[in-house]
């Protein structure tokens, strides 16, 4: 008879994730999306390459956006995550998804995510961005539906409604 | 997602961290931003059952000193672009660093130090580390070691690491004079195909162009023989030059040495007239 083989390296890790803290099994080998897919079964945050290139698992981790398919969980204990269920922090939609809508800045939703929190992060550091500041800000983003064209819309109309509210 | 049965290891000391690379020899891998490692391991292009993360180590910091720069290996793209005093004294990083593709989400996690011991022929930092003149410190299992920038890529992923070791911090002289810095790339998002950082002392006695990614190692050509006894550089003469330096380029899937070689030259001209322009101001 053979034996079983034995269980992966892992550990439990504390996550603090939309202001919630989470104790999580995790096997050491478990990338940090995953973890926040299966694990915390919140799937908003998308798994789209595994590569780190289309940016549909971008996350906040201690208040810096990142490819959350690049990161091992093993690495990230203890630190604060924003996922896109708390995007807005609340009930209502952010002014940057209200612009998405009304602009028609998405279409399937897969890379909105992303594109999302890549805005944010933008729009944080540069209220006012020309097209040519936008497309460099989201090319860390792919989007396979759009042509992003209404993208940028969306993402310069957000900024307007974050600069006169 | 990783197939091996990984251990992670998060060391408190560089004494510990060498021990853990030393112990598990081939078998472990350094753990830096993990935007290259991550997903070589997921694709089993790696598949070492160990890996030793620096993140405990403090090597994150930016620190000036009289004459240098002391840049630790962990040290995230984005903190190299944010840097004050990296914009004062090594200005080419920091717009190296501005260049980096992937989005704001890799220059959060990437390093320059992952990015050097990579040494990916076809990348941005090899290049610029050696036209600056940097000195890579390395830990090992007998301690600190310091390596030139020029002596620390062996190859195409090649470097002097040894067994045991791994790159502490990267120590960058001041910069004392502007540097010209041209890359090509096929799109937004692509890797560079080849680089080229001009440099010209203030008594424009020595040019100097770096290549990066026209070789597996990056590539420092004199330009002093263009140089006429006015001290103007005859730019015309730069792509021949060049040319003729290259005689054994880099192949990879994103572009054959034969474009890298007919490109070459262009690019390091376009270095060059950047920094003159700069220069004549």
């Amino acid at each position: 008879m053979t034996e079983p083989a034995p269980p992966p390296p892992g550990r439990t890790i504390r996550l603090r994730v939309n202001g919630t803290e989470h104790t999580v099994a995790i096997e050491d080998r478990e990338l940090l999306v995953d973890v926040i897919r299966r694990r915390l079964a919140m799937t908003g945050t998308h798994a789209g390459c595994y590569g780190g290139d289309c940016g549909a698992c971008t996350v906040t981790v201690n208040g810096a956006i990142v490819k959350s398919c690049l990161m091992l969980a093993a690495s990230v204990d203890g630190a604060e995550i924003t996922t896109i269920e708390g995007f807005s922090g609340g009930a209502d939609l952010d002014p940057i998804q209200e612009a998405f809508w009304a602009e028609d800045g998405f279409q399937c939703g897969f890379c909105l995510p992303g594109q999302l929190f890549a805005t944010r992060d933008l729009l944080d550091r540069d209220p006012d961005p020309d097209d040519d500041v936008i497309r460099g800000a989201l090319s860390g983003n792919i989007c396979r539906c759009t042509g992003y064209v209404a993208m940028v819309r969306a993402v310069r109309t957000a900024a307007r409604e974050r600069r006169a509210p | 997602m990783i197939r091996t049965d990984l251990r992670y290891h998060r060391p408190d000391t560089p004494e510990q961290a060498s021990a853990h690379l030393a112990a598990h020899g081939d078998d472990a891998v350094v753990l830096g931003g993990g935007t290259l490692l991550v997903p070589m391991l997921g694709r089993a292009e790696v598949t070492a059952r160990h890996a030793v993360d620096l993140r405990g180590l403090g090597l994150d910091t930016v620190t000036e000193h009289a004459g240098h720069v002391e840049i630790g290996a962990m040290t995230t793209y984005h903190r190299v672009h944010t840097s004050p005093v990296l914009a004062r004294r090594a200005p080419l990083l920091v717009r190296m660093a501005a260049g980096i593709t992937g989005g704001e989400q890799i220059r959060n996690l990437g390093t320059i130090g992952g990015s050097a011991c990579h040494a990916n022929p076809s990348s941005d930092v090899p290049a610029v580390l050696v036209a600056l003149g940097a000195t890579l410190r390395l830990h090992g299992p007998a301690g600190h070691r310091d390596v030139a920038a020029a002596d620390f890529f062996r190859g195409a992923f090649a470097t002097d690491l040894a067994a045991g070791e791994f790159l502490a911090s990267l120590r960058v002289p001041h910069q004392h004079h502007r540097a010209g810095y041209h890359k090509l790339t096929l799109c937004e998002g692509s890797w560079p195909i080849v680089t080229a950082v001009a440099t010209l002392d203030p008594e424009r006695r020595g040019a100097e162009v770096t290549v990066g990614a026209a070789k597996a190692v990056p590539m420092r050509i004199p330009l002093t023989t263009l140089l006429d006894d006015a001290g103007r550089l005859d730019v015309g003469g730069i792509e021949a030059l060049v040319r003729h330096r290259i005689d054994d380029p880099w192949s990879d899937v994103l572009a054959d040495g034969s474009y890298r070689r007919a490109v070459a030259g262009a690019v390091c001209r376009r270095a060059v007239a950047e920094l003159l322009e700069g220069a004549n101001r």
